[in-house]
């Protein structure tokens, strides 16, 4: 088994015709997801940009995100178990995040053969 | 394997989000007053939003209201300070925030305030400055909970154009906010009719558009009843407040009755009674038995009565038809209208036979405005079928499949017409 990472990008305005309802539903369904056996693990990343770190000429600059430019932001990330790309990929189909309209990359972590 | 998840979810979860969204904005309305409703729709949403955001990994917690609660405050607060609203006034509607901020939402007279917000919100959505169809999307829009896409699609609208009734509508209310205040003690039982009329007039949408299956339909019914019941238990109801909530419960009853497993419609007596919700009849003769209690005898009351004498019988053939056709004599006497003539003619024939209600209906296409309506055709083409005039029956159907109608009707006339001159050629 190896271990991929779901990297789960959004669009802030991809909620907000939203009804109550729904968010409830996808709480629900989210949720869900966190608890399936494949997950080893799951975080939320707080919504502020977060700070971005370079170094050039010896010299580090400290900065505020966000770091593209892209409207679309890392909203959070998931460990799962899969035996490979295929297996890894058919499960994140059955996120409820591309339902919502959100983006997943999907890629495996490396480990030594 | 997503209807699993669902339904595993604590019953008192379900529609959480809608509630708390309908109470919460009734109560910042409350608080900024009606011009700034667009401000609490926001300040909610936006609290919602962060709840989906932190719940979708964490899983919602038990305190789920007050922390919704809380953070609707907090973003009101915030965009008050930010946006400089209310001039003057600001600290004045900051400190009201803050203190009820302080309160838990769930503390029994919290609960009791904002149910009382509930019932003012419904109060100002009911306007009689706004029109019928505007005050039922408001309603729903606010009190209820519904999205606007929600609203269309019970209502098999266009989504624009419920946008722009609410636009309309939220425009009357901040251009003469004074108006929108709640009515003095005078006005309130000529108010009560109001709001009266759109819960009715909210439940008939939902009951009478009956294409397909789809849940939102049903959840509009029961918002109906919901905000019938708030009513009915408020100091400003009457008995036929109570007649209305028992009209609606015993009609909501059959709801998963009306229609069977591949849509089509099933007529009242063929319906399968074990299908009938026994809870919402026992909650439909109850609030029957509190609409007995005044001297006044309003349409509610007469349209509960023959609700109940539907659910008192055993099956459809054992209903107490003469008694049926008698209140439709009251109910006519009352609102003399071409519908309740033709539903009188239905129970006529039941009663006295065909020949007696076909002759009830005759004249009407041509005296009313039901001319080109596909129940009365469909009524008279039942009546001449019984009577064994099968050619003027077809031509009946055949007309009434020419009108405006849902496709789970259409084939309903379509297996009528069918019954009568034999399958299409080949």
């Amino acid at each position: 088994m190896s271990h991929f990472m779901l990297l789960l990008h959004e669009n802030p305005e991809m909620w907000k015709s939203a009804s109550p309802e729904e968010m409830q539903k996808a709480i629900e369904k989210y949720y869900a997801w966190t608890k399936l056996p494949i997950v080893v693990d799951s975080k939320r990343l707080a919504a502020e940009p977060g700070k971005v770190l370079r170094s050039s000429g010896g010299q580090t600059h400290l900065s505020d995100g966000p770091y593209s430019e892209t409207k679309e932001v890392l909203g959070g990330y998931y460990t799962i178990e899969a035996a490979d790309y295929q297996e890894a990929i058919a499960r994140a189909m059955g996120h409820p995040h591309l339902e919502y309209g959100g983006t997943i990359e999907v890629r495996e972590t490396w480990k030594p053969s | 394997m997503e209807t699993v998840l669902t339904e595993t979810a604590a019953p008192a979860l379900e529609h959480l989000f809608r509630r708390q969204a309908g109470r919460m904005v009734s109560h910042f309305t409350r608080l900024l007053g009606p011009a700034y409703l667009n401000l609490a729709e926001d300040a909610v949403q936006e609290a919602m939003l962060r709840a989906l955001q932190t719940w979708q990994f964490a899983g919602m917690p038990e305190n789920a209201v007050a922390w919704l609660y809380r953070t609707a405050h907090n973003v009101a607060i915030d965009a008050i300070r930010r946006n400089r609203l209310f001039d003057e006034k600001s600290e004045g509607i900051v400190a009201a925030l803050y203190r009820s901020a302080a309160t838990s939402p769930t503390d029994p007279d919290c609960d009791e305030q904002l149910r009382d917000d509930e019932l003012r919100m419904i109060i100002l959505c009911c306007h009689p400055a706004l029109t019928r169809s505007a005050s039922v999307a408001l309603s729903l829009k606010t009190v209820g909970g519904f999205s606007v896409r929600e609203i269309a699609r019970a209502f098999l609208a266009d989504e624009t154009a419920i946008a722009q009734r609410l636009v309309r509508a939220k425009r009357q209310i901040r251009e003469s906010p004074l108006n929108f205040e709640m009515p003095r003690a005078a006005e309130l039982q000529d108010r009560l009719l109001s709001v009266l009329d759109v819960i009715y007039f909210m439940f008939n949408e939902g009951y009478s558009a009956h294409e397909g299956k789809d849940l939102i339909r049903t959840d509009l019914c029961m918002e109906a009843l919901r905000l019938g019941r708030l009513v009915a238990s408020s100091s400003m109801s009457t008995p036929t407040a109570d007649a209305l909530v028992a009209l609606i419960a015993l009609q909501a009853a059959r709801l998963r009755a009306r229609v069977d497993d591949v849509g089509d419609l099933v007529q009242l007596e063929s319906q399968d009674r074990s299908l009938w919700d026994q809870k919402l009849i026992s909650m439909g003769f109850h609030y029957f038995d509190r609409s007995m209690t005044g001297d006044q005898i309003s349409e509610y009351h007469v349209q509960a009565a023959i609700a109940a004498t539907h659910a008192r019988a055993l099956n459809g053939r054992l209903a107490d038809w003469p008694s049926i056709l008698r209140l439709y004599d009251q109910l006519f006497a009352i609102n003399p209208s071409p519908i309740v003539v033709l539903n009188r003619a239905v129970a006529m024939s039941k009663a006295e036979g065909p020949a007696a209600a076909l002759a009830a209906i005759e004249g009407l296409d041509r005296e009313s405005k039901l001319g080109g309506y596909h129940l009365l055709l469909a009524v008279r083409g039942h009546f001449l079928e019984e009577l064994g005039r099968h050619p003027e029956a077809a031509a009946c159907f055949r007309a009434a499949l020419e009108c405006p109608c849902s496709e789970p009707e259409q084939r309903f006339l379509w297996r009528k017409l069918r019954g009568l001159i034999g399958p299409p050629p080949l």
